[in-house]
């Protein structure tokens, strides 16, 4: 077959670009650390949130010097706890479920953002280090009221941060 | 292939659309400079990446 020494160009082209954003994707999730929601988390009784140590009171709780924990419930149109208060310069990890239908769960301008399903945990760690006020929006449609349905996540500067019930002073 | 009209033949190989190339790699510019900045730029400089 004979080809075209433009063709030859236009080719090799387009085989460089496939190898060189699959290539980006590999430097993300390797050097630069980007992490993915799995599917890896045990599944949960949806009807039954309330018996779960976790989510039968949605929360922010340390658990370790800088390290944080939210359990989140997304449900028919709000996320509690609302807001999310957490400190600066520290490492949350999400743990979001819903009761009732699909929802999302994306902190608005940031790149933490997942799909929150009835019967499973999203799991996501996020450090945030930008203190200030975050929206956060459903962003999968879950009912009339979808389109109201925001939460607030508070990241406050680490000196002032104090867990709701920790009365240290 | 030779019609009335035509005024001079060309094989394969003779015949180079420059234009072609051109907007080629026109368009092949855009989606690397996209590319760059949606990935490097928008998506790695945002705060707040999911990393675990």
């Amino acid at each position: 077959m004979h080809i075209h020494d433009y063709e030859k160009i236009w080719l090799v082209l387009a085989m460089l670009l496939i190898v060189a954003i699959i290539t980006t994707i590999t430097y993300g999730a390797t050097a630069a650390g980007i992490g993915m929601i799995s599917d890896q988390e045990e599944t949960i009784d949806s009807n039954a949130l309330d018996e779960d140590e976790r989510f039968a009171e949605p929360r922010v709780e340390q658990v370790g010097e800088n390290e944080y924990e939210a359990y989140v419930i997304a449900q028919q149109f709000v996320f509690s706890p609302d807001p999310i208060e957490v400190p600066a310069n520290s490492r949350v990890t999400f743990y979001i479920t819903s009761p009732d239908v699909l929802h999302g769960f994306h902190v608005e301008g940031t790149n933490a953002n997942t799909m929150v399903i009835p019967g499973e945990v999203s799991k996501l760690t996020v450090e945030p280090n930008e203190p200030g006020e975050y929206g956060i929006v459903c962003n999968e449609y879950c009912g009339s009221g979808h389109h109201t349905m925001e939460g607030l996540l508070i990241v406050h500067p680490e000196d002032e941060f104090e867990l709701e019930g920790d009365s240290d002073e | 292939m030779s019609g009335e009209g035509t005024v001079r033949e060309i094989g394969h190989d003779e015949f180079d659309p420059k234009g072609t190339l051109a907007l080629i790699s026109v368009y092949f510019a855009i989606l690397v400079v996209m590319w760059i900045f949606m990935y490097f730029v928008e998506f790695l400089g945002n705060e707040m990446t999911v990393i675990g």
